[in-house]
């Protein structure tokens, strides 16, 4: 095992214990007072240094707590490393990275038989072998997790070309529609368990919109071929404003996207990338009327359940008020008297108007 | 991130990786862009965070604050890269977007932990044998890692060793040590000791 180098009285700068840091913002000061730290795999080890350990001879004790959290290969004391009087230093070595992480995690800054532990990462102490195998283990695990997630995403593809109709029209309600999108698309993209419905599209079809990104129209239509990342860039411009392409189809689960980007505003402002903060309340209650002007209106979508695949005509409104939101509106008033003429029945219509209901009154009391 | 709060989990974080985000832009404080940056790195080293941190182009802002002038913000900026690029979409865009000269850059860097951070990083970004972006494996790029490989830092020599037995081929080695016999050099090592 390699010592831990270095000359007397020196030890490595990662076996620094750093201050702690109190100059955070508050929405991010977690709930312990931490450094600033970045923590890589490089840094992380099946190995851990631990400092501070009262000379009392409770190494089986040191031993024993730690193997609360994980299978220990070995441990001994570290005689050379400088300590300061009185304690001891150790290294424990792990079965497994996750239990060292864990048990550095928990260890730190415990109390342990009168004196403060301080626990590290020794990477120093690895072998060529067991860095090589710390870096592939981790490739790995990333490679599992992602292709959990692709396989899930790939499964909503084939929905992609319906949902992304009714996300567009639903962004276009809002100014900053990006943030509605984005937010339907992260509670459902987890099958948020309060949802009954969820509209279940991956996130990243979708990107942050801002209020003062060009004006400039592209097509939404013909992305619907695209690849969820391109068309991101793509579904950026065509967020803006322009009302001459009102989307027809709307299947019924399109009611829930208004919801649910209504219960997520309160995180939601915070997408729109430029928008100063003091205006947010005011966006906010402006995207709310907003809202809930069209969302009586979204419970009258035609429960066409054909495929829509390629782009689809645009809709030239009939009267232009120079207003998007108007717009919207007046059209979404325009297609429920269709469907009204049409007479398609609607049973969930009730049930998502009770849930929008539900929702939109959950939102204003959080406000 | 206990303060904000949350309709649910994952509403709530991209909120809170996009206030992130937003603070880091607009900032002017070295220590809340040093800590926004640190906090963001962080995140990077969960995948689940990947389709947020790609959708706010964090990415992009790790390869920009790598020509940062403070030290730190470059190595967190590597750190969140290194977190991060074993995931196949993250690789490909770092890898088109042109961000291998930045990352080869940080080999040069005074601090052990950016350095440990970029050779990792390239490691990451190639592929074992042929078949990596040969930007990877270039000359001076093999020859700083034998450099590395004969260091008295064990955590450099160990991931020197590993790139120049697995993302190296053996005549590539030989070549660049017959250079180095030649070369003036110099890529330094990084300081190991923390500062007295």
């Amino acid at each position: 095992m390699a010592s831990s180098g270095g000359e007397l009285g020196g030890v490595f700068d990662h076996h620094v214990q750093r201050a702690v840091c109190d100059t955070r913002a508050k929405y991010r000061e977690g709930r312990r007072p931490r450094a600033v730290r970045v923590y890589t795999i490089n840094l992380e080890s099946r190995y851990l240094l631990i400092q501070g350990v009262p000379a009392v001879g409770a190494m089986k004790e040191l031993v024993e707590r730690f193997a609360l959290y994980g299978a220990i290969e070995q441990y001994n004391p570290l005689d050379e490393y400088p300590a300061e009087d009185f304690t001891e230093v150790y290294l424990i070595k792990f079965m497994n990275l996750q239990s060292a992480r864990t048990a550095k995690r928990k260890m730190d800054e415990q109390s342990f038989f009168g004196g403060l532990l301080h626990v590290c990462y020794a990477p120093e102490f690895e072998t060529v072998e067991e860095t090589r195998k710390k870096l592939q283990e981790r490739k790995v695990y990333i490679a599992r997790t992602t292709k959990n997630k692709d396989h899930y995403m790939t499964k909503k593809k084939l929905v992609t070309e319906l949902k992304d109709t009714k996300d567009f029209r639903q962004d276009f309600h809002s100014r900053t529609s990006g943030p509605c999108a984005a937010t339907l698309n992260t509670s459902t993209g987890n099958s948020d368990p309060c949802l009954p419905y969820s509209c279940e599209l991956p996130l990243c079809y979708f990107s942050s919109k801002c209020a003062c990104s060009s004006g400039e129209h592209m097509g939404w239509a013909s992305d619907s071929s695209r690849d969820g990342r391109n068309r991101a860039q793509t579904v950026e411009h065509c967020m803006h404003n322009d009302s001459s392409q009102k989307i027809q189809m709307k299947p019924f689960k399109n009611s829930l996207a208004c919801p649910d980007a209504q219960k997520a505003t309160t995180s939601s402002e915070a997408v729109d990338r430029f928008m100063p903060r003091t205006t947010q309340l005011q966006e906010r209650k402006r995207r709310r009327e907003d809202d809930r002007k069209v969302g009586t209106f979204l419970g009258t979508s035609t429960s066409s359940n054909e495929v829509m695949i390629g782009p689809l005509l645009p809709h030239i409104p009939k009267v232009d008020m120079h207003d998007d939101s108007l717009n919207t509106t007046a059209n979404l008033i325009r297609n429920k008297l269709q469907e009204v003429i049409s007479s398609v029945p609607k049973p969930l219509e009730d049930e998502l108007e009770d849930v929008r209901t539900s929702r939109s009154l959950k939102q204003r009391r959080r406000i | 991130m206990a303060q904000k709060p949350k309709v649910d989990p994952h509403v709530g974080r991209l909120g809170y990786l996009q206030a992130l985000v937003t603070e880091f832009q607009e900032t002017e404080s070295q220590d809340a862009k040093e800590q926004v940056l640190a906090n963001l790195a962080n995140f990077a080293y969960d995948p689940s965070n990947y389709p947020y941190l790609r959708q706010l182009q964090v990415l992009d802002l790790f390869l920009d604050s790598l020509s940062e002038e403070n030290e730190t913000l470059v190595e967190f900026a590597i750190g969140g890269l290194c977190n991060l690029c074993p995931d196949r979409a993250n690789k490909e865009h770092i890898l088109q977007t042109g961000g291998v000269p930045l990352i080869i850059n940080c080999l040069s860097s005074p601090n052990e932990e950016t350095v440990l951070s970029a050779v990792t990083t390239i490691m990451y970004l190639s592929s074992p044998g042929s078949g990596s972006p040969p930007e990877l494996t270039t000359m001076p790029v093999v020859q700083c890692m034998l450099r590395f490989s004969l260091s008295a830092n064990t955590r450099l020599r160990n991931l020197a060793q590993i790139f120049l037995e697995d993302f190296c081929s053996p005549s590539q080695v030989a070549e660049a040590r017959t250079w180095q016999a030649h070369s003036a050099l110099g890529i330094p090592l990084p300081r190991t000791e923390a500062p007295q």
